[in-house]
């Protein structure tokens, strides 16, 4: 949503992981998952997220 | 995001054509990625070409896995790793480029020259529309943000981003100033849009959305004078989000949507509602600071200063980051509620120290000014 970003910074939920994820996903590693991009020559998909 | 979209089974294709990587930003440890990679909102998704560290794609808020599925594909195409023939539109691209870079002004306006040439049938038609409605909202051309919404809300009103072009739409049309002559019509267009997706299926739409989007039509009937109107759809709004908990498999996802529900329950005036569900999530979640943080709200909303102390007391044990602000200053305002202007000051004198120790990437010096002021005595 646009402007209630800021209101819904507070509201958008997700409360820990499920541990059950499709995609393998490393966590808060950005040299590593570089690395391996270039390495298998992949782009990354960054997902940023906040714990609240 | 976490608890619905990267769990599902469809998304098994796409495992091997990207690296996966998620950053919790609050951590202090992802400050410098967050130097490079800045964001405006939670979640933030990137598509990133690794040779040159280049963002090629980048997409904002929360998108269900339909929606998912098209940035991948279009984030693989401009990584230059398309698969499926199309080439990426030139247009679209150069939107793209300003977009990812953070200069919404020129996103906005690259975004508007695309949607002029592209068919509304083009699969990245619903991407470069909410793409370009936060560009224009974020560079606060609210006029052309609500007219770009009304436009596309017809082309878009059965696909998944329904809810967020309505809803994107209405709050550009309230943040428009009551003197501008075009304001009224957009505001009751785009409040018809909204009604519109929420008496509607509402199929293949994503919880957080069309909860955002009852939260901004309570505050359309609001800014009406409609009180009871507000309160029929605030109730409505509550009502919903208790369904989805209920339909949880797991903690998770049950607890998925305590922050919406407790903001429906404190604009209902009923924050007794929401103890039980955050009493059951801070069980199951015992090192999760969400849970007694939300408390603290609940019991300063019915005036029992001690049991919010505590709750808070519990969720700064567990917090970090800049979220600890948010608990820190809620902490203040319930002992200025209590008539304790001391105990206030004093934590926020905690609260200026701990915002000018986190990193500058995880702090806004407009932050940091606000709590300057709290501190400056009374003129």
């Amino acid at each position: 949503m646009l402007s209630t970003a800021a209101i819904l910074a507070a509201a958008l939920a997700s409360t820990g992981l499920s541990g059950k994820e499709v995609l393998p996903f490393i966590a808060d590693d950005y040299p590593k998952a570089l690395a391996l991009a270039r390495a298998e020559g992949k782009p990354i998909f960054l997902e940023t997220w906040a714990p609240w | 995001m976490r608890a619905f979209v990267f769990t599902d089974k469809a998304l098994g294709r796409q495992a091997g054509r990207f690296v996966w990587l998620s950053i919790n930003t609050e951590k202090r440890e992802n400050a410098a990625v967050l130097a490079k990679y800045p964001i405006q909102a939670s979640p933030t998704l990137f598509v990133i070409d690794p040779a040159a560290e280049k963002v090629v794609l980048k997409y904002v808020g929360g998108a269900t896995v339909p929606q998912l599925q098209r940035i991948l594909d279009d984030g693989a195409r401009a990584a230059g790793h398309g698969r499926d023939g199309r080439k990426s539109d030139e247009l679209l691209a150069k939107a793209d480029a300003f977009y990812a870079a953070g200069q919404n002004k020129e996103a906005a306006e690259a975004y508007r020259a695309a949607l002029k040439g592209m068919a509304r049938s083009s699969p990245s038609y619903a991407r470069a529309v909410e793409s370009a409605l936060f560009a224009l909202s974020s560079s606060r051309q609210h006029e052309t943000c609500a007219a770009v919404a009304k436009d596309a809300f017809e082309h878009l009103k059965s696909s998944p981003s329904a809810a967020n072009v309505a809803g994107s739409g209405l709050d550009c049309a309230l943040a428009l100033d009551k003197t501008v002559p075009s304001r009224a019509a957009l505001v009751s267009d785009l409040a018809r849009d909204v009604s519109e997706v929420l008496r509607g299926p509402r199929t293949g739409l994503a919880v957080d959305d069309v909860s955002a989007l009852y939260q901004t039509f309570a505050e359309e009937r609001d800014a009406a004078g409609d009180a009871a109107g507000k309160t029929k759809i605030l109730e409505e709004w509550a009502a919903y989000l208790e369904v989805e908990a209920a339909k949880g498999k797991t903690p998770e996802a049950r607890a998925a949507f305590d922050a919406h529900r407790i903001t429906a329950y404190l604009a209902l005036g009923q924050p007794e509602r929401g103890i039980p569900m955050l009493e059951a999530s801070e069980r199951d979640f015992p090192d999760d600071y969400n849970p007694p943080a939300r408390l603290a709200l609940a019991y300063r909303g019915m005036k029992k200063y001690d049991e919010a102390l505590a709750a808070s007391d519990r969720a700064l044990a567990r917090a970090y980051g800049p979220r600890k602000l948010v608990i820190l200053n809620v902490r203040a305002d319930i002992h200025d509620k209590k008539g304790d202007a001391a105990a206030a000051r004093k934590v926020r004198e905690e609260a200026l120290a701990w915002a000018e120790a986190l990193p500058k990437e995880q702090v806004s010096e407009r932050q940091i000014a606000a709590l300057k002021k709290q501190l400056e005595p009374p003129k």
